[in-house]
């Protein structure tokens, strides 16, 4: 009810509903609530725009539902009345106008986090993750991000068009492909069009500031994160050298286990975890810290002494999307990488 | 009085073949109610009037019954500036506005509009008369199912998977089988899916991991953007179209669940481009394929020259913007952004017109005649 007003906002030149006594209403986001006329229609129709009376016949009245009672009709929209829209309400054949102004201390969506977040990144990265301040607004949210170039030229065809955006259920966290026809040798749009970054040369991701947040208010500013191309990644990972700084047993403290290269942040958090000798998961949290490339797991509860497993699933991916059993990439001719079928990687570790 | 008789056991017949009609087999496990659609990425029809949606953010389909709806006749369906009824009808903006799928109920032509709200909200609609009206979704004839994640099921509440996201892309219905194909968040893969329907509570899940060696060495993993099972030759078959462009055909009795089923690929449609829409027409008895795409106009292709192609592509096309293999003809329609079929020799479309105007129309049949 914080937008709770009941005043008449935009007066038109329509002498015949003038003439009539002006509606009482309140509205919010989500109703708008009219006094109600005794032996008079139930009927509330809402438009969206200012429209004059001349022009209703022809309008087509937003979808909603009323619920009356005895002496309010409540208009509750399917979805919920924009910020600075607009609206024409008829209702006993008056006519009226309302509109919901933006607030001034409004928060806008912002990006807060971009992963992967190293400044040097290889040739044949494959995606983006963006994290916003608040849920975004998916409807073509692809077309508000693009890449330049050192020269300020955007690139063409960098990012795998996708219909439906592919965001986490807060609606915080996008994954932006980079068209992996081009970042992946031998396909025709890497034969035609060639990678989408070559190596040495420095771009910048942009957001651009028409991309709004679920309420349908843009970013104030555009964002830009600035990187450099180094060469492609043509290994896969390899745990065998990854590093495990192992805790003290009685105690809260953070596993440490150094991969000795960004991995993937969408890939990592979900493909881990820490297991006794029971196979019994192990609660607790992950962190990443520099640039995606070390793990951290704090444990809910204090380290038993005794052996413990670190599971990783085998589709842990490093940044240009080779994974613990294939290259993104791989000859199928080359018997050398062949794939393999495990489902999951084991190393062992002891607190003591 | 005989003719009473056979009167009245007519009548008796008629209202147990109409009740049996209302509780068909299909629609057995229908409970009324809300099926809780939080988004509708895909949408098509299997018989008796279910509409499948395909609803990623809550990673379940959900069969609606609407068999019921009013039959209106469409024959002369013309919608201009369709995005800004839809707005108008949603009172927001038209940048606010996506348009998801659309679907024809093929029993009586029904057609059906997916659209998404910016902020998340799904509506269906329907045309009538030129028009839509939205179909309430709070209390409907359905039954639904999760979309499970292979990698849950088997190692369960090991994984954190708060991150994952599958997509639908699109999704069929042929024989007692829902398909599905998508697209995750974190692996780019190319996961097929079918599900058993009727859905059980014990669900006949499958997990295909179709790749495809056309593009000379390399395997592409490429996820598959729209597909259509068909008949080539009398047998059934997968035709499906790919990100990276290739068109690729997939024989249904070689298919095998969990398995890496390679495909032949029977064509590349070009580069830069995306396919959108698959579906399937008739002219006479002439078949053709017809292909929407993001940056090329809609495709015709004859089903007799994809039948008589028994080649496999092996070599990539390295010269910009050529195409190869099965034959087909650009159409006069570019930018068709949704397409499906309206009875079995018509084609209904989503266009935006060069002039901006976003409209549904039919398109002419004259096109696809010989």
């Amino acid at each position: 009810m914080k937008y709770l007003i009941c005043i008449f906002l935009f007066v038109y030149s329509i002498p015949e509903v003038f003439s009539q006594t002006p509606l009482e209403f309140t509205f919010d986001k989500d109703f708008i609530s009219l006094q109600r006329k005794s032996n008079t229609s139930k009927d509330i129709k809402v438009y969206r725009g200012g429209l004059s009376e001349d022009k209703l016949s022809n309008a087509i009245p937003v979808l909603g539902k009323i619920i009356e009672n005895e002496t309010t009709l409540r208009f509750i929209p399917i979805v919920s009345f924009g910020w600075d829209q607009e609206y024409t309400v008829v209702y006993n054949n008056v006519v009226d106008y309302f509109k919901i102004n933006l607030p001034d201390r409004y928060e806008h969506l912002s990006v807060e986090a971009v992963y992967p977040s190293a400044s040097k990144l290889p040739s044949n990265l494959l995606k983006w993750y963006l994290e916003f301040s608040k849920p975004i607004n998916q409807t073509r949210i692809y077309e508000h991000i693009l890449f330049t170039n050192a020269h300020g030229d955007t690139l063409d065809k960098a990012i795998l068009s996708l219909e439906n955006a592919l965001v986490t259920d807060n609606g915080r966290l996008l994954t932006v492909w980079i068209d992996p026809g081009r970042q992946k040798r031998d396909l025709m749009p890497n034969k035609q069009l060639g990678p989408v970054f070559e190596e040495g040369s420095k771009y910048s991701l942009i957001v651009q500031k028409k991309l709004k947040d679920r309420e349908g208010v843009l970013m104030l500013n555009d964002f830009s994160h600035q990187f450099e191309i180094i060469k492609a990644d043509r290994l896969q990972p390899n745990i065998n050298v990854w590093e495990i700084e192992i805790p003290h047993p009685n105690t809260l403290s953070d596993l440490i286990i150094h991969c000795k290269e960004s991995m993937d942040y969408g890939s990592v958090l979900g493909s881990v975890a820490i297991q006794n000798t029971r196979k019994q998961k192990i609660k607790g949290s992950w962190q990443l810290k520099d640039h995606e490339s070390i793990l951290i797991f704090t444990p809910t509860h204090p380290w038993d002494k005794g052996k413990c497993q670190l599971v990783i699933n085998t589709q842990l991916e490093d940044l240009a999307g080779n994974n613990l059993n294939r290259l993104f990439d791989s000859d199928i001719n080359d018997v050398s990488f062949m794939h393999s079928s495990i489902k999951e990687r084991i190393l062992e570790f002891v607190i003591e | 009085m005989k003719t009473l008789i056979t009167f009245l056991i007519a009548l008796i017949l008629s209202f147990t073949v109409s009740a049996v009609n209302d509780d068909s087999s299909l629609k057995a496990n229908f409970t009324t109610g809300d099926p809780g659609v939080t988004s509708i990425n895909s949408m098509t029809f299997g018989p008796e009037g279910i509409l499948f949606i395909g609803d990623s953010k809550s990673a379940q389909i959900i069969a609606i019954d609407v068999s019921k709806d009013p039959k209106v006749d469409n024959s002369k369906v013309k919608i201009d500036h369709l995005d800004k009824l839809i707005a108008d009808m949603l009172g927001t903006t038209i940048d606010q506005v996506q348009i998801t799928d659309m679907a024809v109920n093929p029993e009586n032509k029904n057609i059906y509009i997916s659209v998404h709200h910016g902020s998340g909200t799904p509506v269906l609609l329907r045309v009538e008369n030129n028009n839509l009206k939205q179909i309430g979704l709070a209390s409907i004839s359905h039954s639904k199912t999760t979309i499970k994640d292979p990698i849950n099921k088997e190692v369960k509440d090991k994984w954190d998977r708060e991150l994952r996201k599958w997509a639908v892309a699109d999704m069929k219905y042929t024989s007692g089988k829902v398909l599905l194909s998508g697209l995750s968040n974190k692996e780019f893969a190319s996961t097929f899916r079918s599900l058993d329907f009727p859905f059980t509570e014990k669900q006949n899940y499958g997990s295909l991991e179709i790749y495809h060696a056309a593009h000379g060495k390399y395997e592409t993993h490429a996820p598959i953007k729209t597909f259509i099972p068909t008949k080539i030759k009398g047998k059934s078959h997968i035709v499906a179209a790919y990100t990276c462009t290739p068109l690729v055909v997939f024989p249904m009795d070689d298919i095998k669940p969990g398995q890496n089923n390679k495909g032949r690929t029977v064509a590349e449609l070009g580069s830069g481009n995306s396919p959108l829409d698959i579906i399937e027409v008739k002219s006479g008895e002439t078949r053709y394929l017809l292909i929407a795409n993001t940056n090329r106009p809609l495709m015709r292709m004859d089903f007799s020259h994809l039948e008589t192609f028994e080649k496999s592509l092996t070599q990539p096309v390295t010269i910009k913007g050529a195409t190869e293999g099965v034959a087909y003809v650009n159409m006069p329609f570019v930018n068709v952004q949704q397409l499906d079929a309206y009875g079995e020799d018509g084609f209904l479309m989503i266009q935006r017109e060069s002039s901006g105007n976003l409209t549904l129309k039919h398109g002419s049949s004259w096109w696809i005649q010989k």
